[in-house]
């Protein structure tokens, strides 16, 4: 099992200790999480992390997954799609099925805590059928709802109004709400799968495998096959650069399974990488995480070319890796990357090109800004900054009404 | 050296020093500016809380490795607006030069209100770029380590978190309705005496450090007034 004094190697003595000193001052606590997923996803990906380590911190934490039918995640995943922008529709029957199903749940949930973190929309509605069971609820939002559905997202303002706080990932998805919203950037973990350390014969093997040659500089963009991540952009992007300086492209993800436009772009992608030796195109399992890893540690240069992201994960996972990482200019990567700093952000294909082309002729500046990039995520975008922002707010949370608490 | 070569780092101070760790929740507002006028007319309106993030606590988030533009407002002008002239106006205001945030928000509002006023056109953010207005929340704890001696606090400076050194530099002022004292400078002054160091130490421009540069300063002064107490090389 991984423990928290595993990770004073990465982020130093001063950072483990003082989630010590912080979770002391707080003291024993019982803290729930809920979601709606064991696995699959970046939020049953970090809880699954982050359970274990609380409750090496002295936190009593438990976490729930709520049970759910087909015809709940179908209207679920219609809340997800409206609140980042789509126009969805959902008949009332399909709310009230929302509401039974969480009614049915909190049946089930027989204790009671001091904190309740409840993630996305899935499980909100626990809070009209459970308030008594914990002090303090707080709804976590991990989409990006900068521009939601209008009519969905009255439906769950209704709901998440009773909440005592929110959580957001983005100063810009604030919301107009009847309690604090506090801001908790996403973080990765240094020890998992898609993150370790790994040996040079373990990321060969991995290249082996998939049939990926290191004669040339390698390109690559890992997201899964969807418009919003431009991949069509990037091929374009990498036969600019490929007119000027020779280098391989390779383009890693899963399939867009519940994106209808998810196959037709697939096959775009295919089509135009056709009869292009440098261009391979990989579909990975959604838990390739050590090929993703292994693919992250052999490029050269990491593109991120989406024209639409909330905070862009993928893009703290290329930074940790020490790598120089080119992103559009979108959502959360404007402020992960700075322009000879972190990264490069760019607006169009040709802005890609040329700065592919710009860092493939320098690369001593492309070693300086993988190193300043793996500094900057060591300190902001860790798991155990998760842990920090999870224990600040508790704090906060039992005492209201005030911006500055001496414990 | 340049302090008294009879200074005894193991002196005991009459009142130890307290590391204080702090911790810091932004708090979005969520409203936004899309161009300088909007920034303009709602600097105007919002708490003093707000221009204090943005100017100061700011800088314990998700701020880049290198200090380009000391402050939000003129990051914001330099990559958003992508006006260099308005950026270089506002890094040059220094916070520290007013009373307190009534006059800061005062004097921020009329190099704004003086730029717009001479140009054709208002300026207006990239997409993406859009001001976001925050304020923030903070938990301050007593760490575990005391200074007793001058030589307990290098000790005790290089283990402390940055946040750490952002309370009792920045916070400090604030705390102290002091704008040139910190918590350092002011507790050797009154334990030790020290001039030449306690003035080196209120002269550090720490407006245009990061934090971690700021540590290394301090202890770099007090190696270089008092010589070597903790193991520190420049």
């Amino acid at each position: 099992m991984v423990t928290l004094n595993d990770y004073t190697a990465i982020v130093g003595e001063e950072v483990v200790g003082q989630l010590y000193r912080l979770a002391e001052a707080l003291g024993p606590r019982r803290f729930i999480h809920i979601n709606s997923t064991r696995s699959g996803g970046g939020v049953a990906e970090i809880l699954s992390r982050a359970v274990p380590l609380l409750n090496q911190l002295g936190l009593d934490t438990v976490w729930e997954v709520l049970q759910g039918d087909p015809d709940f995640f179908d209207v679920t995943k219609s809340f997800h799609n409206a609140l980042q922008g789509q126009d969805v529709r959902v008949p009332q029957s399909l709310l009230d099925h929302y509401k039974e199903i969480n009614r049915e749940n909190a049946r089930k949930f027989t204790w009671e805590a001091d904190f309740v973190l409840v993630h996305d929309p899935q499980p909100a509605w626990l809070i009209n059928e459970m308030r008594s069971q914990a002090k303090h609820w707080i709804w976590r939002c991990h989409i990006d709802v900068s521009r939601p559905n209008i009519k969905v997202w009255k439906f769950l303002q209704e709901i998440v109004s009773q909440y005592d706080a929110s959580v957001f990932s983005m100063a810009q998805f604030a919301q107009n709400l009847p309690h604090p919203q506090y801001l908790i950037r996403p973080s990765i973990d240094p020890l998992s799968e898609k993150n370790r350390d790994l040996t040079p014969e373990e990321i060969q093997k991995v290249l082996d495998r998939l049939g990926i040659e290191r004669d040339k500089p390698i390109i690559l963009q890992v997201s899964r096959f969807d418009s919003f991540k431009d991949p069509l952009g990037v091929i374009q992007a990498f036969r600019m650069v490929r007119k000027h300086t020779p280098c391989k492209l390779v383009l890693a993800g899963g399939e867009a399974t519940d994106d209808p436009e998810g196959p037709r772009t697939l096959a775009e992608v295919m089509e135009a990488a056709q009869g292009e030796p440098d261009i391979q195109v990989l579909l990975l399992p959604p838990d390739g995480h050590h090929e993703v890893n292994a693919l992250q540690r052999a490029a050269d240069i990491i593109l991120q070319k989406s024209t639409r992201e909330g905070f862009g994960l993928t893009v703290t996972e290329a930074m940790w890796k020490g790598k120089p990482v080119i992103g559009s200019a979108v959502g959360g990567i404007v402020l992960q990357l700075r322009d000879y700093s972190t990264g490069f952000l760019v607006n169009s294909p040709e802005g890609c090109a040329f700065r592919i082309r710009y860092l493939l002729h320098r690369p001593e500046m492309a070693k300086r800004m993988g190193k300043l990039a793996q500094e900057f995520v060591r300190q902001h975008f860790l798991i155990t900054r998760t842990l920090r922002d999870y224990l600040t707010l508790l704090s906060l949370l039992e005492n209201p009404g005030s911006q500055l608490i001496e414990l | 050296m340049k302090q008294t070569e009879k200074f005894d780092p193991n002196l005991p101070a009459k009142d130890p020093f307290w590391f204080r760790e702090c911790f810091l929740m932004p708090m979005p507002l969520g409203m936004k500016a899309v161009n300088l006028r909007e920034l303009l007319h709602i600097l105007r309106e919002v708490d003093e809380s707000v221009l204090y993030y943005h100017l100061l606590q700011s800088r314990l988030t998700a701020t880049q490795p290198v200090v380009e533009y000391p402050n939000e407002f003129a990051l914001w002008a330099a990559t958003a607006l992508q006006d260099s002239k308005l950026a270089e106006k506002l890094s040059s205001f220094d916070p520290f030069d007013y009373d307190n945030m009534e006059q800061v928000r005062g004097a921020m509002v009329d190099i704004m209100e003086e730029y717009l006023w001479d140009l054709p056109s208002v300026p207006w953010a990239r997409s993406g770029f859009e001001f976001h207005f925050c304020e923030a929340s903070m938990v301050v704890i007593r760490s575990e380590i005391p200074a007793n001696t001058l030589k307990d606090f290098c000790q005790g400076l290089g283990k402390v978190g940055l946040d750490s050194v952002y309370y009792h530099f920045f916070e400090a002022r604030r705390r102290l309705g002091m704008r040139q004292i910190d918590d350092f400078s002011y507790w050797m002054e009154a334990n030790f005496g020290l001039p030449e160091l306690v003035e080196a130490i209120r002269d550090i421009d720490g407006y245009f450090y990061t934090l971690r540069e700021i540590r290394d300063t301090l202890l770099e002064l007090i190696h270089q007034h008092l010589g070597e107490l903790c193991g520190h090389t420049k």
